[in-house]
């Protein structure tokens, strides 16, 4: 046995020696005089500071983040949301409060808030509820709170709230009209506070959306209110008394007419998509109707749906059922459906994941869904959520998720810096090996272009050469050529140390060798002297890479780098130096601000670092 | 030395007309058609073939057709115009802009003086603070004040100026409410005096001078007090200690006025730094300057007013390079000897 380890142990230790170098006896000699490699104490030096670990330790986790996120965080250039713009971060748009847990009477989703009513006949509001820097649909009015309200809807910016006693509230946004009732409707709603009983004043479903409402009375009677000029509120009067229920989508309606028919009673009847009702409908019972803000659904009595309108997010590919659907639910680009035995299938767009109904759910009863939210409440009265929680980091001005596109930036400025960097050094150290080493007429020629070059404001160089060749460009390509214009202007330093340190080191003694043996000038410049100037070469590359991020994001940030809608660090903040922005959405700059502030300081850090440890005589500074 | 400024000048003139060269050739990149321009409003009144005489009779006319060296030398005022006259750049004639329907020279004249008003100011300012912060970090090295300074320059000059003037509007205008966020003049304000006109002025700048002298804090001091440590081991200094000079003596004579040559040299490339730094300060802080000019210029492709600002700036990157040529001169008489 012990002879056999022994062999072993011999075996390693041979193989290692074969293909790992030296002996570790023949190591313990070297370390007992000292002895190190010049890249050994470089590597010592380095690490053994403070700040560059710091430097590197930061340095790594963004480079990671911005190379392994947009994995995740999948960029979308045609992205965008009108529902969605100006949201800070927040991850509690569909966190109904614990109290109203088990006793919910009626629930609405709103754009991105929730709003419930539970058992004790209080309401209340979640997520992000303000519209305005005045309108906060959290400050829900004293009349409101005084009511005994039995039923809610939530629109895109208002709210409306129906009570026992026959009275309809609105607050939020008022101004577009989203709370002027008809003349009718006062009317009734007087009578009603009155106490006399009105059969076309039974209110039975009450619907919210954007910036008009609706209300159903048990006759069939609908009452339409809000903004005129964005949607098509008016009814066509041989319908009135006839409907049953009724769907909005953001700007039209569609109405289940109590004879198991559809029927879309606005006036935009013509050529509208929404006016025509698919032909497969026709002579079937319709039990149910919902609406996404582009397209209407109708549930037959069969169990089969069909939708129609202007579908953009695959709202129309309706899957298969196993069972039967008994109810429809619409949100923005998704449908809910409830089936007969409790469980739930939803289709459309999945962006915000509003289509991925949890596993394991059963004996659901009723469905709320609104924009990217889904609740679904089973028989226990437990509320199950699915879709939009929130923005980690908030989303811009056009409803884009920040996260996203600062992830995404990061790796187009990051890729642009490093590209430019190895522009400018390839054409530095040719132009530089090429003066430092032959002297004379190509080094007098060479300086003056680089006392040129290096002369030039870069900025406004750098703006005017993309101006004038970038309009002919498309995205891609000006990407590029961003680059090579920062390559181009920025060789300047590295091209001067690049020649200094040559002009040193052609003296040495290494050289007068080389050359005695007779090797190719160019191969003494490039294959003998080069690599003595590596580590300082380096060193400038390091610090030349955080210049041109800076750089890059200073181009793009003037609007003349990469152009949106391809996000960089820099155009993140294009259109931020403005108070409005500043104050009141402050995430859309100081999140993008700040993970580039991180990484150019850490680049520096490990830059200064490495310069210490390159140049010995700098450590004494 | 009269003979290096000399030697320095006629360098500077070579370059100046390289420069414009190249600036004038890039200009002629853009596919633009002044002659078709001119003629399209008549165009309806005109016979195809009728057209197509005026029409190249106008670019005869306005010397279109001629090679580009010589519209060059046109456009800079060394060759003769079509009417016989020299009016190019060097007579004072910098073109038309189409976007403000105004010569050039009219237009740039008010931003060209705010502009050159913010950088002088924020010169002073950063020059007397960087000098005597990083000689006093050298002479105090190690010490806390030193390494709190080195953290603060280090971000001075690792974040991008326009994040510094985010962070600053936000504590200055929003929170303290101290500056105004943007322009030049109070709006629809009448001056009494001119004197009421200049500190309305002052009030609007201060915020956009103290970014671009912070931004700019960093760079230099760093460059300060390394080229001063460096003068500070140097053995004449020991030797001036040794001899029982007054450590004042040691550090302002004998260490600063060595350490002046490297930062001198890096003056230049920071003072060309900071006319591009004024682009992006102008348009953040919307200032009526030569770099908001630019921008606007750029976006609304009015190159006539862009080619001439573009020329501003060589020639204020030329005059500064040789301004501290001059002063290189001056405080090192090894140059004065050689060259």
């Amino acid at each position: 046995m012990a002879n056999n380890q022994k062999k072993g142990f011999f075996l390693t230790r041979w193989f290692r020696r074969a293909f790992m170098g030296s002996d570790q006896e023949v190591r313990d000699i070297m370390q007992e005089e000292q002895v190190q490699t010049p890249f050994k104490t470089m590597a010592k030096n380095f690490f053994a500071k403070h700040t560059v670990r710091i430097g590197l330790g930061g340095f790594i986790l963004v480079f990671l983040f911005v190379l392994i996120g947009p994995r995740y965080w999948v960029l979308d250039l045609s992205e965008q949301d009108s529902t969605l713009i100006n949201l800070p971060p927040s991850s509690d748009f569909m966190s109904v409060p614990k109290e109203m847990q088990g006793n919910i009477v009626d629930l609405a989703a709103g754009k991105t808030y929730g709003i419930g009513l539970d058992k004790n006949g209080k309401l209340h509001t979640w997520g992000y509820t303000r519209i305005t820097e005045k309108v906060n649909l959290a400050n829900i009015p004293d009349e409101v709170q005084a009511a005994n309200i039995v039923q809610l809807a939530a629109g895109e910016d208002h709210c409306v709230a129906l009570d026992d006693n026959g009275q309809i509230y609105v607050w939020g946004n008022t101004r577009l009209q989203q709370g002027k009732f008809s003349s009718d409707m006062t009317k009734a709603m007087k009578n009603a506070a009155k106490g006399e009983s009105d059969p076309s004043w039974d209110i039975i479903q009450i619907e919210a959306s954007n910036q008009f409402s609706a209300a159903l009375s048990s006759d069939g009677t609908l009452y339409l209110w809000g903004n005129t000029n964005m949607a098509d509120i008016k009814l066509r009067s041989q319908y009135q008394g006839n409907i049953a229920k009724v769907a909005l989508t953001a700007n039209e309606y569609i109405c289940l007419m109590k004879d198991g028919t559809v029927a879309y009673t606005g006036y935009k009847d013509k050529g509208s998509p929404f006016a025509a009702i698919p032909a497969g409908l026709e002579g079937k019972t319709v039990v149910d109707i919902a609406a996404t803000s582009g397209s209407m659904a109708a549930l037959t009595s069969d169990g089969e749906v069909f939708v129609w309108g202007s579908s953009t997010a695959g709202e129309k590919n309706v899957p298969a059922f196993s069972g039967k659907p008994v109810a429809i639910y619409g949100g923005r680009y998704h449908y809910d459906a409830l089936m007969e035995d409790g469980s739930v299938v939803a289709w459309g767009n999945n962006k915000y994941h509003q289509v991925d109904v949890p596993g394991g759910l059963s004996g659901i009863t009723k469905i709320y869904t609104g924009n990217f939210a889904n609740y679904a409440l089973d028989a226990s009265g437990a509320v199950h959520t699915w879709g939009l929680k929130g923005f980690t980091l908030g989303t811009d001005n056009l409803g884009r998720d920040l996260l996203t596109r600062i992830v995404n930036g990061g790796r187009v400025t990051m890729t642009v810096g490093a590209i430019s960097v190895v522009i400018a050094t390839i054409i530095g150290v040719l132009l530089g090996g090429l003066a430092g080493y032959f002297g004379g007429k190509a080094d007098l020629l060479i300086m003056r272009i680089a006392e040129i070059v290096g002369g030039l404001p870069f900025i406004p160089f750098a703006m005017i050469l993309s101006a004038v060749i970038g309009t002919r460009l498309d995205p891609t390509q000006r990407m590029y050529l961003i680059m090579v214009v920062l390559g181009i202007l920025s060789w300047v330093p590295t091209c001067r140390l690049v020649r200094a340190q040559i002009l040193a080191q052609r003296e040495m003694e290494y050289v007068t060798a080389a050359k005695a043996m007779g090797i190719k000038e160019w191969q003494i410049v490039f294959r003998h002297i080069l690599p003595n100037v590596i580590s300082l070469l380096l060193v400038s590359m390091t610090l030349d890479f955080a210049t041109c991020m800076l750089t890059e994001s200073t181009l793009s940030y003037l609007g003349f780098g990469i152009p949106l809608p391809t996000p960089t660090w820099g155009n993140l903040l294009t259109g931020a130096n403005n108070s409005v922005v500043i104050q009141q959405y402050w995430w859309q700059w100081v999140f993008p601000a700040a993970i580039f502030g991180v990484c150019t300081i850490c680049i520096n850090m490990i830059g200064d670092g490495l310069r210490d440890a390159v140049d010995p005589k700098s450590q004494e500074r | 030395m009269g003979k290096y400024i000399l030697k320095r000048l006629g360098y500077i003139v070579v370059v100046f007309l390289i420069v414009s060269l190249l600036m004038y050739s890039l200009y002629n990149l853009i596919p633009s058609d002044p002659a078709r321009q001119e003629l399209e409003p008549q165009r309806r009144n005109m016979k195809p073939d009728e057209y197509e005489q005026a029409y190249q009779r106008l670019r005869q006319q306005l010397g279109l057709d001629d090679p580009l060296i010589v519209r060059y030398l046109r456009w800079i005022g060394l060759w003769k115009g079509l009417d016989g006259r020299f009016d190019g750049l060097l007579e004072g004639n910098f073109g038309y802009s189409n976007l403000y329907k105004q010569n050039v020279v009219d237009v740039i004249k008010a931003p060209m003086s705010n502009t050159i008003f913010i950088n002088i100011f924020s010169t002073i300012l950063s020059l007397g603070i960087t000098i005597p912060l990083g000689i006093y970090c050298a002479v105090h090295k190690g010490k806390r004040f030193d390494q709190a300074t080195q953290v603060v320059t280090m971000l001075g000059y690792s974040i991008p100026i326009y994040i510094i003037a985010l962070v600053f509007m936000f504590l200055f205008c929003i929170v303290w409410r101290i500056f105004p966020v943007m322009g030049t003049k109070t709006a629809g304000a009448t001056y009494t005096s001119s004197w009421d006109e200049f500190v309305d002025k002052l009030y609007h700048i201060t915020l956009p001078v103290i970014v671009m002298t912070f931004g700019s804090l960093g760079g230099m001091t760093r460059y300060v007090r390394s080229a001063m440590i460096d003068a500070l081991s140097m053995d004449y200094v020991r030797t001036a200690r040794a001899k029982g000079v007054k450590e004042k003596v040691v550090i302002y004579s004998h260490a600063w006025r060595n350490a002046l040559l490297p930062v001198i040299t890096s003056i230049l490339g920071w003072f060309l730094s900071i006319f591009s730094g004024s682009v992006i300060i102008e348009n953040t802080f919307s200032l009526n300057g030569m770099g908001k000019l630019y921008w606007q210029g750029l976006n609304n492709l009015d190159f006539e007013l862009v080619l001439a600002i573009q020329m501003f700036y060589s020639v204020v990157s030329l005059v500064g390079s040789l301004l501290i040529d001059i002063s290189y001169g001056l405080v090192d008489p090894r140059v004065r000897v050689d060259k």
